[in-house]
């Protein structure tokens, strides 16, 4: 063995994991060569360093001003809800608007309602008996809570597809007026952007219960509609 | 087990953390004291610059406070917050840029020992500061693979999962780090 394949194989000779086969020239040619001998007790030592000393954290330069500038984010975003909400007049209850109301309607527009109730009921009747037979085909009355959760998911994902395409069309539209750095920075943004979009979904095709990997998902998504919505406004 | 036993139990990560999801920013605050040096430490590591591990760890824990009520305790809250630090690194790397497989940075090949050229010196024993001074130099892509697997503790087939890249590739930049920091260090000793 020469100098450059028994250097390749070091690191794993530190972490065993090379064959018995491989450790034993490995160590042969050690024996004979001090160079490489050196470079494996090097190594040894960074490694052992490392696990020695695994779990012990350095504190933040300033941890209480780190906390507070955490918490200014913090309060202003939950702010922002609270006062635009304070803003609003007060909406009516759904109720209170309901019931004082007037309700004077001409005979079509009493027709045209009852034709819509029917509507509904039968239409709400044959999804519900099509689910209950499905169901009772499979033999699952009720769905697990994992594959409505994978619902959900897919729901949200949906509608932040629909919004991102909202928002593309109208990114399309003024992409013309732009100059070659400002088309520059938006291609880069999006291609990071929808790299860890893919990531998260390949991690999620690969465990679908995985939550963090779900949480970074609907962020890089919610990145993109805030990208999208930040450059269709120039 | 006595009520003053009970009252003197102290409450676990995954309580914090649904006290916290109901807004109880004095239970936040008690999971920042209890992680903040674990995640300022992960960040510093991973990035070797104090002002971006601060800016960064920041960020971590506004994004925890985001997602707090997603924690289901399924697994513990130190894997979670640790996965959700590392892939808020990663996510600050590709805004950046940085590429993460490459040879090295500066496109030089990994350092080799040719027999009767080495440096007749041992290496100084390791110690904490020259450690980190080195791991700071190490070009982003090696830092990462050091950081993950050498301080973290995490195998190659996770690494190369958290990086989208293969199982190889992750132990080829390990042993290139490992290979480039003892350069360091030995450059850091030759200096003094």
């Amino acid at each position: 063995m020469n100098c450059e394949k028994c250097q390749e194989l070091i690191s794993d000779l530190v972490d065993g994991g090379l064959s018995r086969g491989d450790e034993s020239t490995l160590s042969l040619h050690l024996e004979e060569c001090l160079a490489c001998a050196d470079v494996r007790n090097d190594l040894q030592s960074i490694v052992a360093f490392c696990r020695n000393h695994r779990g012990e954290y350095s504190a933040p330069p300033n941890a209480d001003a780190l906390w507070l500038r955490i918490c200014n984010v913090i309060e202003a975003e939950t702010q922002l809800p609270a006062r635009a909400a304070l803003t609003r007049p007060p909406a009516k209850s759904f109720w209170s608007g309901w019931t004082s109301r007037s309700w004077e309607l001409s005979m079509p527009q009493l027709a045209a309602s009852a034709a819509a109730i029917v509507l509904v009921v039968s239409l709400g009747t044959t999804v519900g008996l099509r689910r209950w037979d499905n169901a009772r085909g499979t033999g699952q009355v009720v769905s697990s809570p994992r594959s409505a959760a994978a619902t959900q998911v897919r729901d949200r994902m949906w509608q932040q597809r629909q919004a991102i395409n909202y928002w593309n069309q109208r990114v399309e539209t003024n992409k013309a007026r732009w100059n070659q750095g400002m088309r520059d920075t938006f291609e880069r943004n999006l291609r990071v952007i929808d790299q860890a979009v893919n990531d998260s979904l390949n991690e999620l095709n690969r465990d679908p219960h995985d939550e963090v990997s779900e949480e970074m998902l609907n962020a890089a998504l919610n990145e993109k509609l805030a990208l999208l919505r930040e450059f269709s406004d120039l | 087990m006595t009520a003053a036993e009970t009252e003197t139990q102290p409450v676990t990560d995954y309580g914090l953390t649904q006290r916290a999801a109901q807004g109880d920013m004095g239970a936040f605050e008690e999971l920042y004291q209890r992680h903040n040096r674990r995640v300022y430490s992960l960040c510093l590591r991973m990035m070797g610059n104090v002002s971006e591990a601060e800016d960064l760890a920041q960020e971590v824990f506004i994004q925890l406070f985001r997602k707090i009520g997603s924690f289901r305790g399924e697994s513990a809250f130190t894997t979670w917050l640790h996965r959700l630090t590392v892939n808020q690194v990663l996510m600050h790397f590709r805004k950046r840029g940085v590429k993460m497989e490459q040879t090295t940075e500066d496109g030089e090949t990994p350092i080799q020992i040719v027999k009767g050229t080495e440096n007749p010196n041992a290496m100084p024993v390791v110690d904490r500061i020259a450690l980190d001074k080195a791991i700071s130099q190490l070009p982003p892509g090696y830092r990462t693979v050091f950081t993950l697997h050498d301080i973290e503790g995490h195998e190659h087939e996770e690494i190369a999962r958290m990086l989208g890249c293969s199982v190889g590739t992750s132990k080829s930049q390990l042993h290139k780090a490992r290979m480039k920091l003892r350069g360091l260090l030995r450059q850091q000793k030759t200096k003094e």
